[in-house]
């Protein structure tokens, strides 16, 4: 029950207990004044008189109290609704905007005052995590170059053991991994920081697609999976070329890594209503419905058991979805566990003339 | 061939030189801007080996000075920073070439290779490594009497690996070249194209020419 519902009904109740006290004491108060009189007739017609009154005036007075009340308490709760809706906007991209205050000093704008307070101080926590984000994938490439230039030296070394060589080239390739966790990383704190800046140009995406299903192709067949591209139609978006090769290939590559032997992937490319739609299936084990809204999330895995067995650097999904907004699109995935899982993205279509959507 | 190479950080600079030094390059290394335009001033030099971020002095300012006193010796950029705007920035500096950290070493030295062999390259329609012939013309290849069916892809995978035949190649330098990806796209993509092409063109044959360098790349030669 909200508050402006709770205080009209107290106050209706209220308002309908001092009208009977009110109407209990006058009539007592007559009544004992006809007792004491000693006409008779009257008297009793005087009472049922009293009787009416109270309830002819009392009724309205309390129909009007009770609107009075609700208006009241409706217009005295309207800014706890402004700062609600207010708040309600407050995402981690627009916290230093700040709320509007009335400045009549009174509760409600000294709340305000402390809302926008906690937002600068939110906002500046942010900023530490991302300044770190960053700083840290930095600071980590330079021990990451050496080690993996000192690695590739001592693997040029002709008096190694081939058990030695082996050594070296596994050390090789977790160096490589971790470099790729680190090139993920720093791409999306500089993107957090709004610090990419893309290249944009006009982009046949279907062309894209279509080089993306070739590569695909190739990537799946290792795996025993089918690749299919139902349909391609023909679309630009206004775009960066590179991110955008980048964002499929991504997608595809999780569609084969997710999948099962003797699977299938199914890409759709169409235009519809000022959008790209691609999409695409596959029929993996799929994803139950309690993690789906954190596929999203960085270094999220679903289960471990499953991601002990695929490599990759954890963040293909994150990079995937910052790509897509960074053309103003959504990303969504849906999936029916054991069936099939698909993940759709929407870019806006270029505008005829080229100019930027 | 000479090389200069300018990078700050210590251990760095020792692992490139020693890498080039035996590969039969000569070595300079400098650890800041105005040395190394002090050295390119004084001494010619056949490719620059350049980090960006440098101490006072960084490395794009090194090159448009160097490019401004029209010197255009070959510049290798290399960089921490590894983004695909500032990759084009370097380019429009004047730098041939452009190269992230944490990178490898056979990239870099591939890359150096290939600066300082500028313009001397295999230039020729009818490429050839032992009895494989590629025809850059007719995009035809042959490995002895039989024809080899490629498609596009296998086809600018093996005109880039013939192109270099005896060279090192890189996985960022073939998705480079080969893909035109500005990026690691952290899949096996290269690895399982040079496996369809490995089959197409040794799998019937005795004498091998694609051959793998475990943790290095990739090079197409007749003998191991």
């Amino acid at each position: 029950m909200t508050i402006r519902r709770r205080l009209t009904l107290w106050y209706a109740g209220i308002l309908i207990a001092s009208l009977l006290v009110i109407g209990l004491g006058t009539y007592q108060e007559i009544s004992e004044q006809l007792r004491h009189s000693h006409r008779r007739e009257p008297a009793a017609h005087a009472l049922d008189e009293t009787g009416e009154l109270i309830f002819q005036v009392g009724l309205p007075a309390v129909l009007l109290g009770l609107l009075g009340g609700w208006w009241l308490t409706r217009r005295a709760l309207a800014p706890v609704a402004r700062l609600t809706a207010a708040v309600e906007k407050i995402q981690e991209c627009n916290l230093r905007e700040p709320l509007s205050r009335t400045g009549n000093g009174d509760e409600l704008d000294r709340l305000t005052e402390v809302f926008n307070a906690m937002a600068v101080r939110l906002d500046g926590s942010f900023n530490r995590i991302r300044e770190f984000t960053l700083h840290a994938s930095h600071e980590l490439k330079t021990p990451l170059t050496v080690l993996r230039g000192e690695t590739e030296t001592a693997l040029r070394d002709e008096s190694l053991s081939p058990a030695e060589r082996e050594r070296c080239a596994s050390m090789l390739d977790e160096l490589r991994r971790l470099t790729q966790i680190v090139d993920g990383l720093t791409l999306l704190a500089k993107a957090d920081a709004g610090q990419i800046a893309l290249q944009w140009e006009t982009v046949r995406l279907d062309e894209l697609v279509s080089d993306n299903f070739a590569d695909a192709q190739i990537l799946a067949e290792t795996h025993d999976i089918k690749v299919a591209l139902a349909r391609c139609e023909e679309v630009s978006v206004r775009g960066d070329r590179h991110r955008l090769r980048q964002l499929l290939l991504n997608l595809a590559d999780n569609a084969i890594k997710y999948n099962q032997p003797q699977g299938r992937v199914t890409m759709n490319l169409r235009r519809a209503d000022g959008f790209a739609e691609f999409a695409i299936a596959n029929t993996g084990a799929g994803i139950p419905p309690e993690i789906l809204p954190r596929v999203f999330d960085r270094f999220f895995r679903g289960d471990s058991a499953h991601g002990n067995t695929i490599d990759g650097c954890g963040l293909g999904l994150s990079i995937a979805q910052w790509i897509v907004s960074a053309h103003a699109g959504t990303i969504r995935i849906t999936s029916e566990p054991a069936k099939l899982t698909t993940v759709a993205v929407q870019i806006p279509v270029c505008a005829p003339q080229g100019t930027p959507a | 061939m000479r090389v200069l190479v300018v990078e700050d950080e210590r251990k760095t600079a020792w692992f490139v030189r020693k890498a080039l030094q035996a590969e039969g390059f000569a070595v300079d290394a400098c650890p800041n801007g105005d040395d190394a335009l002090a050295a390119l001033q004084s001494t010619p030099f056949d490719a620059v080996v350049l980090d960006i971020m440098l101490p006072g002095r960084d490395g794009l300012s090194v090159l448009r000075q160097l490019r401004e006193r029209k010197n255009s010796v070959p510049v290798l950029l290399l960089s921490a920073r590894g983004e695909v705007g500032e990759r084009v920035e370097g380019l429009n500096a004047g730098a041939d070439d452009y190269l992230p950290k944490p990178f490898e070493l056979a990239e870099l030295i591939a890359r150096v290779r290939a600066l300082t062999r500028r313009g001397g390259e295999n230039k020729s329609t009818v490429l050839r490594v032992a009895d494989l012939t590629l025809d850059t013309l007719t995009r035809k290849a042959q490995r002895g009497a039989s024809e080899i069916e490629l498609t596009v892809r296998e086809y600018r995978l093996l005109e880039f690996l013939m192109r270099s035949a005896g060279r090192l190649c890189g996985r960022m330098m073939i998705l480079e070249k080969v893909w035109d990806y500005g990026f690691d796209p952290g899949t096996n993509l290269v690895d399982v194209y040079v496996r369809r092409l490995r089959e197409k063109i040794d799998a019937h044959f005795e004498t091998k020419l694609l051959h793998t360098v475990r943790g290095s790349g990739y090079v197409l030669k007749e003998t191991p």
